[in-house]
């Protein structure tokens, strides 16, 4: 970094205004006697994007504290810091290389959508059965392991070979046979796997702490999936051995070039495409990301228009009056744990041709999930998506941004912290948690 | 009567699913028993034999004799240690155990081996090791992955004063504390790092290769740090550019840090991360575009674990890969015995470097405490420093000791109970598929069976 001091008294400018627009605009609030639900989180970002210019007349005034006004004040934030990065250091590749940003964000969206995915999963059950399942990497784990071994099996080679002939007697006609079919039923395998395994579980151990029967539920609840968790772990090495595996990709990316010379707008290869010359995604994430943005919509469509969707919200909006309308709030139950299991078995599954495969590679996964939910909102679908995209942004610009290279991917675990930290400070219920 | 079913129905499943988990856990079984098993068994046989025969009093002197010496052993079994490399080292320890038993066992004792798992973390080592020595009481300690594990626990051994072999960690601080009880088969991280900046100058000067700058991806260890800095210091030193990237164990997803890498339009890439880690990156660069098959990449050591390594990385192809121990064409007999070995139990065509290093840790061991002719702690360090043990490795001893120590012997205290000379050579998978013993030795050039494939070059 060229101008430390630039950056660093800019950081510390933007934090002190922050904090003292943090404390000091919920106390103002409160004394007029004005809503303060949003007031620490508006005062925060206001007072670090415009110091004591903004703060005053705020103070004076008391204006309602819209969205909105959030909004635009952290991107103010986001811009201050930025400007003052590139001031800093003008040299650095977040700043000087505009393909290098456009990569880094495209990376950070892409995990993201992936992230997101795992961690719809998790905020599912919590909305539903107020339990946090710390068994949801496992789940994660369990899914990509059904979808390696499924994929390795003599079954999917010859079911590929048969989609393979297929596509080929059919002249083309079906040749999307040979590219969705096969996977498909590697993703529906551990969907399935999953789903079954959480519904058994659910309703072998939740559901009487659902139904009043267990003491202390909150402790029970914790307890139980952790218990859930070390035994899906060690019996899956002890099925399948400790050491590392990964699936082959799920197909191979067609050829092609666009302009057909050039190909600067579009190339595409078996193992990559490349957009603009400078966006490059490697075929299994891509893909991966493609079946996190399909997965959502299908969920969203699941939860916003069938009546079984809307059962589920209903009783994680208020259980005792779902119960009154005829809804089943035991059976919702059970369904949205096996929900939130073959979520992250989908995840897991989809990420199994992008990482090395091992029983314990959902903790870090479920750790990351926690963080995201908790961040955008206990409980809340929109939260643990946008959250998702938040933290992997994040991740992608500390990443790519921080000049020390010996330390930039050595802090991955941290950013999304500090993140959950500035969050749970002015926002304790979550960027879209629902108020207390 | 409906409470009562569920409940039985619950103890039926809990019963079957731990009889699924013990029927399914051969694995972890055999690591804690004894390696002796059959040949033991046969051994002890008519011990047994006079032992039922004699009253129970005259029984306890016989019995006591019996008893067999316990040595511990350390080895990465789960994630996010080197699981492949941990496998590999008890498969080979296990080995050497069997060997031992079938020879009649240590001063006419059978051996016990009790293999933990350290899960390549400092403070799981620290735990198993304190196990070990005060649980089990072992006598003496062998095996051991990672350097940060290596480091922590000879902290341990020491305070315990119990002698220990470390079978493969690196860090020289190991040794250059001088612990009476610490000795160390594996080479120092510092050699190897000139090793392998010889083999970058030689890819340059004398291949013919064009490396100006050199990206180290390292993880954040006891071995990672201190290997990145002397490899960084020594190309310095030739006018090769270095820039490090340094990751978490454990890490999987490297996307934003290849990206980095890539912009920094790197002339070859070192990998010094360990296990699981070096697959995702090898794979994810590869992915990207600047893999084994991009840019001249000098791949971790556990890509010599061939079958892990085509699962994990299948666009490996002309990975470099340091391999430590004479190459295959130059084996002993001890070595090829133990190769024959090694392939009837794991399956595997050919042996890693850790599970040469693993097996001959245990037998030397077994060596030493039969010269001292105790199990008394002084006794086995005497021994080990005035050893001279012919192992799957070489010739090995510890010339650096008590009696030779680095002032007087005007080395760097790093040579303190350390194996002088193990040699490292550099292999090149040059066919996809390739089992590691069947690469192509490129370096150094004594040893060479073929010319490196330099990829990346215009």
């Amino acid at each position: 970094m060229e101008n430390p001091a630039i950056f660093w008294r800019v950081t510390l400018w933007i934090l002190f205004w922050g904090a003292v627009g943090g404390v000091v605009t919920p106390r103002v609030y409160a004394r007029k006697d004005k809503d303060i639900s949003q007031a620490g989180l508006a005062g925060a970002a206001i007072g670090a994007a415009l110091g004591p210019i903004g703060l005053i007349p705020l103070w004076i005034r008391t204006p309602k504290l819209t969205g909105r006004l959030i909004v635009l004040a952290g991107l103010m934030v986001i811009g201050i810091f930025v400007a003052a990065f590139a001031l800093a250091d003008p040299n650095n590749l977040c700043v000087a290389n505009g393909g290098f940003v456009v990569s880094q964000l495209t990376n950070g969206i892409v995990i993201g959508i992936i992230y997101g995915l795992m961690a719809l999963g998790l905020t599912l059950i919590f909305s539903i059965l107020g339990v946090v399942s710390f068994a949801h990497g496992e789940f994660y784990m369990i899914g990509g392991m059904v979808a390696y071994f499924l994929s390795v099996s003599p079954f999917y080679k010859e079911l590929r070979k048969s989609a393979e002939a297929l596509a080929e007697n059919t002249g083309g006609i079906l040749a999307f046979v040979n590219y969705v079919f096969p996977p498909l039923i590697l993703l529906l395998s551990a969907c399935i796997v999953t789903f079954v395994i959480g519904v058994i579980f659910e309703r072998l151990f939740l559901r009487e702490m659902n139904q009043g029967k267990v003491e202390r539920p909150g402790e029970y609840a914790i307890l139980v999936t952790f218990g859930l968790a070390f035994f899906l772990q060690y019996f899956t090495q002890a099925l399948t051995s400790a050491n590392p595996v990964k699936a082959q990709r799920f197909w191979d990316f067609p050829r092609v070039k666009i302009p057909e010379e050039s190909g600067d707008i579009l190339k595409m290869t078996a193992g990559n495409i490349t957009v603009l010359r400078e966006i490059s995604i490697p075929n299994p994430r891509f893909t991966a990301a493609v079946i996190a943005v399909v997965m959502l919509g299908i969920l969203m469509w699941f939860l916003y228009r069938t009546w079984t969707g809307k059962a589920l919200r209903a009783v994680s909006q208020d259980r005792q009056a779902a119960a009154v309308t005829g809804i089943n709030p035991d059976n919702m139950n059970t369904l949205a744990f096996g929900m939130g299991a073959m979520l992250a078995g989908l995840s897991g599954a989809s990420l199994v041709q992008v990482f090395s495969w091992l029983p314990q590679v959902g903790i870090p996964a479920a750790a990351r999930s926690f963080v995201i939910i908790v961040l955008g909102g206990m409980g809340s679908l929109p939260g643990a998506f946008i959250g998702g995209l938040i933290v992997g942004l994040v991740e992608a610009a500390g990443t790519g941004c921080i000049p020390d290279t010996t330390r930039a991917a050595a802090y991955i675990p941290a950013y999304g912290m500090i993140i959950l930290t500035l969050v749970l400070l002015l926002k304790p219920t979550g960027l879209f948690g629902r108020e207390l | 009567m409906l409470r009562t079913r569920k409940t039985l129905w619950l103890l039926s499943l809990l019963a079957i699913l731990i009889l699924a988990l013990a029927a399914c856990a051969p694995a972890a079984e055999q690591v804690g028993e004894p390696a002796a098993e059959q040949p033991a068994q046969e051994e002890a046989a008519p011990a047994q034999e006079a032992k039922e025969e004699a009253p129970a009093e005259e029984a306890k002197p016989e019995e006591a004799s019996m008893e067999p010496i316990k040595i511990g052993a350390l080895a990465p079994l789960s994630a996010p240690g080197a699981v492949v490399g941990g496998e590999a080292m008890r498969d080979a320890m296990n080995i050497a155990a069997d060997e031992i038993n079938a020879a009649g066992g240590i001063l006419g004792r059978p051996m016990e081996l009790i293999i933990v798992d350290t899960e390549g973390l400092p403070e799981k080592g620290t735990a198993v090791a304190e196990k070990l020595i005060n649980q089990d009481g072992v006598v003496a300690i062998g095996g051991g992955y990672h350097s940060s594990v290596g480091v922590a626990v000879k902290e341990v051994t020491h305070d315990n004063h119990v002698p220990i072999v470390f079978a493969e960690p690196w860090n020289d601080t190991i040794t250059s504390v001088m612990y009476p009880e610490v000795f160390r088969i594996a080479p120092l991280n510092s050699e190897v790092s000139a090793v392998d900046v010889k083999f970058i100058i030689w890819l340059r000067d004398v291949a013919g290769a064009d490396i100006n700058k050199v990206v180290l991806l390292t993880e954040n260890t006891d071995y990672g740090i201190p290997a990145a800095e002397e490899t960084t210091r020594l190309l310095g030193e030739a006018d090769i550019d270095a820039v490090t990237f340094s990751v978490d164990i454990g890490t999987q997803d490297f996307s934003g840090i290849i990206e980095r890498v890539k912009a920094e339009e790197p002339d070859m890439i070192m990998v010094l991360a360990t296990g699981e880690a070096s697959y995702n990156f090898e794979q994810q660069a590869a992915d990207a575009g600047i893999g084994p098959q991009d840019v001249p990449m000098l791949c971790n050591q556990v890509s010599l674990v061939s079958d892990a390594f085509w699962t994990n990385v299948p666009d490996g192809n002309y990975c470099f890969v340091r391999r430590v121990g004479l190459p295959v064409q130059l084996y002993n007999d001890v070595a090829k015995n133990f190769l024959a070995q090694y392939k009837e139990r794991t399956g595997k065509e050919a042996a890693e470097s850790y599970a040469l290093e693993a097996y001959d840790s245990i037998k030397i061991i077994a060596q030493a405490i039969e010269e001292a002719g105790s199990t008394d702690a002084d006794a086995i360090i005497e021994a080990l420093e005035n050893i001279e043990y012919t192992g799957a490795l070489g010739t090995i001893t510890f010339p650096i000791n008590s009696k030779n120590p680095p002032d007087k012997a005007g080395v760097d205290p790093k040579w303190w109970h350390q194996f002088p000379e193990p040699a490292i050579t550099i292999v090149q998978y040059q066919e996809e598929g390739q089992d590691s013993n069947d690469t192509t030795v490129v370096f150094p050039e004594t040893y060479a069976t073929g010319d490196p494939i330099i990829v990346g070059q215009e």
